[in-house]
């Protein structure tokens, strides 16, 4: 099953040289209020995006934006395209059927094509989904049910090769009750299917005669004379590996037009030159600013930056299948061993200190602010080295002679594996290994290069401890293809971790259709989850992001951080004004 | 000379052919593959079979091989995994992209560097040679991609006289004063380290051929110093630099991969770490097979030039009198 969850890319490979420019000075300011910090540590602010603009001012119609990025798309066609190049210039150029809302929810607006929310029957089996009727591509060709059916098929069908297929692999049959009316039959009861409906649409006239294994060879999504798109925007040229260029579509069916006429995505190969770009002007918005770039672009004052974490957390994840350890003695069999290894972690040092406040300390694997999040129902561990030796000592380890905590025989010493060319990760490594240190337990860091790392390690379920990271961008928090057993290696559940508690409870929730028993549910997951420990739930991270002042927006038209493409949430509101240059 | 080309060029044929089998072989060896890079974690294994199959990783690599080569004989040198887009769509822009950049770097430190070399073999010790050595240290010791970085604070964020990165201006693209201002930067980073080499070359291997007895011998008939150095001593000292300069030449279209990211330059360089990244095995063929290629034409002109240069030096003699 796939949830939407992708191994996180490593950071472009040159983003080390960024390190190199701007050393960091130590003016971070303090703040009292936030979390629980350790007394010796300053809490760097957070700081949200905020509306650039005041409600009497009024948009202006005209500009260019320009979107920077360090990679390439890979197609605009929504069967195929799933990485973050191809999305980026897909919310400008495609139209969803649903749209995500601030919190992470199914939403209509008018930039949606449905006309309204999904209708689902009594039993949870059949959903009736109404299009808008004057949506068009932008070749004129009118969009209509017959291309959500074709898209929904293509993308379940194996055939094709859609990285998507299974959001639909329950899918039993679909029919058309009117030109703009799809109804949707389940094989079962599945409730995160409604979240798989947060969907673009590829186009029936063009495509449908292609068979489905040639689909991913055809020129629509990349060739942009050949790709007619259904959103405001129109896929004007695209330079391979230089830029796409996007303008506004003229006849845009949706109700609300753009202001801004022309976006320009623009493809940086080192982050530090994109960096220089924003502050130059030459592009307008930076997705990712290295942290130990962070204070010279703020020192610019001509750029607004966000340092919320986004849809991403870190996890430090335990072994169990005990192959992995000498003389087959799992280390982290003890439950309280692993709420010692929480408690001893200083997650929001590393947080303050090495992600520069762009963090947040999570729980649960579930986004904090959604509607799943558990809350206070999971248990919270504090960093408390003193808390963390009790537990060891509860649970049996004693001092061997090297200071090394040991039982029955067996050394507590293990290795934990990371990805090489990440320097947060990198930097946190040494973090993990100092604190684990101070309560006698020797951990060895061990930088891998990503590919082979989850080739011959994750996949395979070998290793004894993994610091990763997952990407929740699929809004449905269910969490069983990471944490059940039937996602055993090679699934994602890479530690071998078996809780047939949670499994029931995860089953429970998706086939309750009630989001709020839903979401009662959740609770008790977060609580058993947080409780047992598979992982140490490490922290909601990002990156920082900087965008010109040169862009306006009013509040509710700010970027949002925490859902994927969330920095250009409400785009079409927004508007350029040079006139203060 | 006829049977001289034609041995090397058979030469010349078995080398690629080692080299694509050699690195053919490697690239599947290291662990990870497209697929890899590529598929989403939560696929089935039989929609992942199917992905295999459709990109032909399923079949065993030398029968991956053999394919490639039978399509590379047509002149097809493949489609990307990711999005199956011709090879030389996207690699014939960056070789021409980076052959602009490095031709004019190369070009340029080779019009400083050999007159400077050889001024300073006259001079040796003075001011000229003294800074010369100082240019010398810099460029060897400086990281390229920390100097551009360090150019760009200046002339482009600082006095905002050039542009930051990339080669055209949008919009600007086919205007030659457009090109010119974007290749300013990066061309003096590179020309920089190349000088810093090719001075060195062109006066250690002036002064061994002025301390020669046939010099001396031109310096005792009276013969003017102009006519010694340029007539008598530049032919003999410049063999070794052209050595040098054809072992250069590859780069031509290899690109400086660091160079070219920190000035966001659409060349080569750039595309060949992106692409291995990626584990794009036909495009990294592609690349391997253009650059081998140019490392043996480069290795076959600096032979030539030598024949040219040094009436001594004859081709195709086996024991000869060639020096």
């Amino acid at each position: 099953m796939k949830k939407g969850k992708g191994w996180l890319k490593p950071l472009a490979l040159l983003s080390l040289t960024g390190a190199l420019l701007v050393g960091c000075s130590s003016g971070n300011n303090a703040s009292p209020g936030t979390a629980t910090p350790a007394p010796t540590q300053k809490t760097v602010e957070q700081v949200a995006p905020q509306a650039t603009s005041t409600d009497d001012e009024k948009p202006v119609d005209g500009g260019t934006f320009t979107h920077s990025t360090t990679s390439d798309i890979v197609t605009i066609n929504p069967i195929f395209g799933n990485d973050t190049a191809s999305g980026d210039v897909m919310e400008y150029t495609q139209a969803y059927l649903y749209n995500r809302n601030p919190s992470f929810d199914l939403a209509v607006y008018p930039w949606s094509l449905a006309a309204e929310l999904p209708k689902v029957s009594e039993d949870g089996l059949t959903y009736t989904i109404k299009m808008k009727n004057n949506a068009k591509w932008s070749d004129g060709t009118p969009i209509t049910a017959e291309d959500l059916m074709f898209t929904i098929n293509a993308i379940k069908t194996p055939e094709t090769g859609s990285p998507e297929i299974t959001k639909y692999d329950k899918v039993k049959e679909m029919k058309k009750l009117d030109d703009y009316t799809l109804e949707i039959k389940l094989t079962q009861l599945y409730a995160p299917f409604a979240f798989g409906l947060m969907q673009k649409l590829a186009p029936a006239h063009v495509l449908k005669d292609v068979p489905f294994k040639e689909l991913q060879a055809h020129s629509y999504g990349k060739d942009p004379a050949k790709t007619p798109t259904s959103g405001p925007f129109k896929w004007s040229e695209w330079k391979q590996k230089e830029y796409h260029v996007l303008d506004a579509n003229p006849d845009y069916w949706g109700e609300k037009k753009p202001h801004i006429q022309k976006v320009v995505y623009k493809i940086y190969a080192d982050q530090n030159t994109q960096v220089q770009a924003l502050m130059k002007g030459d592009v307008d918005l930076v997705d990712s600013i290295p942290v130990t770039q962070l204070e010279a672009v703020k020192a610019k004052g001509t750029i607004n930056i966000s340092t919320e974490p986004g849809p991403s957390y870190e996890y430090f994840a335990f072994n169990f299948d005990k192959k992995n350890f000498p003389n087959n003695y799992g280390l982290f069999e003890g439950q309280k061993t692993r709420q010692a290894i929480a408690h001893a972690i200083n997650r929001q040092g590393i947080i303050d200190n090495i992600l520069k406040g762009t963090g947040k300390i999570m729980d649960a694997p579930f986004l904090p602010g959604t509607w799943a999040d558990p809350g206070d129902a999971a248990v919270h561990y504090e960093y408390s080295a003193e808390k963390a030796k009790q537990l060891l000592k509860e649970d049996g380890w004693v001092a061997g002679a090297d200071g090394i905590l040991a039982k029955d025989g067996n050394r507590f010493s293990f290795e934990f594996i990371f990805n090489s060319g990440n320097s947060r990760r990198e930097q946190a490594a040494v973090v993990i290994q100092q604190n684990l240190k101070e309560i006698g337990i020797e951990a060895k860091p061990k930088a891998l290069d990503f590919s082979a790392l989850v080739d011959q390690y994750a996949n395979p379920g070998k290793f004894q401890v993994l610091l990763l990271g997952w990407q929740l961008s699929d809004p449905d928090p269910d969490g069983i293809s990471t944490f059940g057993k039937k996602a055993f290696p090679p699934g994602n559940n890479a530690g071998w971790y078996d809780n047939p508690k949670l499994d029931a409870l995860w089953e429970k929730a998706v086939s309750t259709v009630k989001q709020d028993e839903r979401a009662a549910i959740y609770k008790e997951v977060g609580k058993e989850i947080s409780t047992n420990l598979p992982y140490v739930f490490m922290y909601q991270y990002g990156t920082p992001r900087g965008m010109t002042s040169r862009v306006k927006y009013k509040d509710e038209f700010k970027p949002v951080s925490m859902i994927p493409y969330g920095e250009t949430f409400g785009f079409l509101n927004w508007w350029i004004d040079d006139t203060k240059k | 000379m006829t049977e001289y080309l034609v041995r090397r060029v058979l030469q010349a044929v078995l080398v690629l052919f080692l080299i694509t089998v050699v690195s053919f072989g490697l690239m599947h060896a290291a662990p990870g593959g497209p697929l890899k890079v590529m598929l989403s974690p939560g696929m089935s294994p039989e929609a992942q079979l199917i992905q295999m199959k459709n990109m032909g990783l399923d079949q065993p690599v030398y029968i991956q091989y053999m394919k490639w080569v039978g399509n590379l004989l047509q002149g097809d040198l493949g489609h990307t995994f990711k999005n199956n887009v011709p090879v030389g769509d996207i690699l014939w822009p960056t070789v021409w992209n980076t052959f602009v950049l490095m031709s004019v770097a190369w070009g340029l430190s080779m019009l400083i560097a050999i007159p400077w070399g050889i001024y300073n073999s006259t001079k040796q010790y003075g001011l000229s040679d003294q800074i010369a050595s100082i240019v010398a240290y810099l460029g060897f010791a400086m990281p390229t991609f920390w100097f551009g970085i360090m150019l760009q604070q200046y002339f482009a964020m600082q006095l905002n006289l050039l542009p930051l990165s990339d080669m055209w201006t949008m919009g600007k693209e086919g205007q030659l004063s457009d090109l010119i201002l974007h290749l300013i930067l990066p061309v003096t980073v590179l020309t920089l380290v190349n000088i810093a080499a090719y001075v060195k070359y062109t006066r250690a291997s002036m002064l061994e051929v002025l301390e020669q007895d046939y010099i001396r011998t031109a310096r005792a008939k009276g013969m003017k110093e102009r006519r010694v150095i340029f007539r008598h001593a530049l032919r003999n000292a410049l063999i070794p630099v052209v050595t040098i300069i054809g072992l250069d030449l590859p780069t031509l279209v290899a690109g400086a991969a660091l160079t070219e990211s920190v000035f966001n330059w659409p060349g080569m360089g750039r595309l060949f770490v992106e692409m291995a990244v990626a584990r794009e095995y036909s495009v990294l063929m592609s690349i391997t097979l253009l650059i081998s290629l140019m490392v043996i034409i480069g290795n076959l002109l600096a032979d030539l030039i030598y024949a040219l240069v040094d009436p001594r030096v004859q081709l195709g003699r086996k024991g000869g009198r060639a020096a």
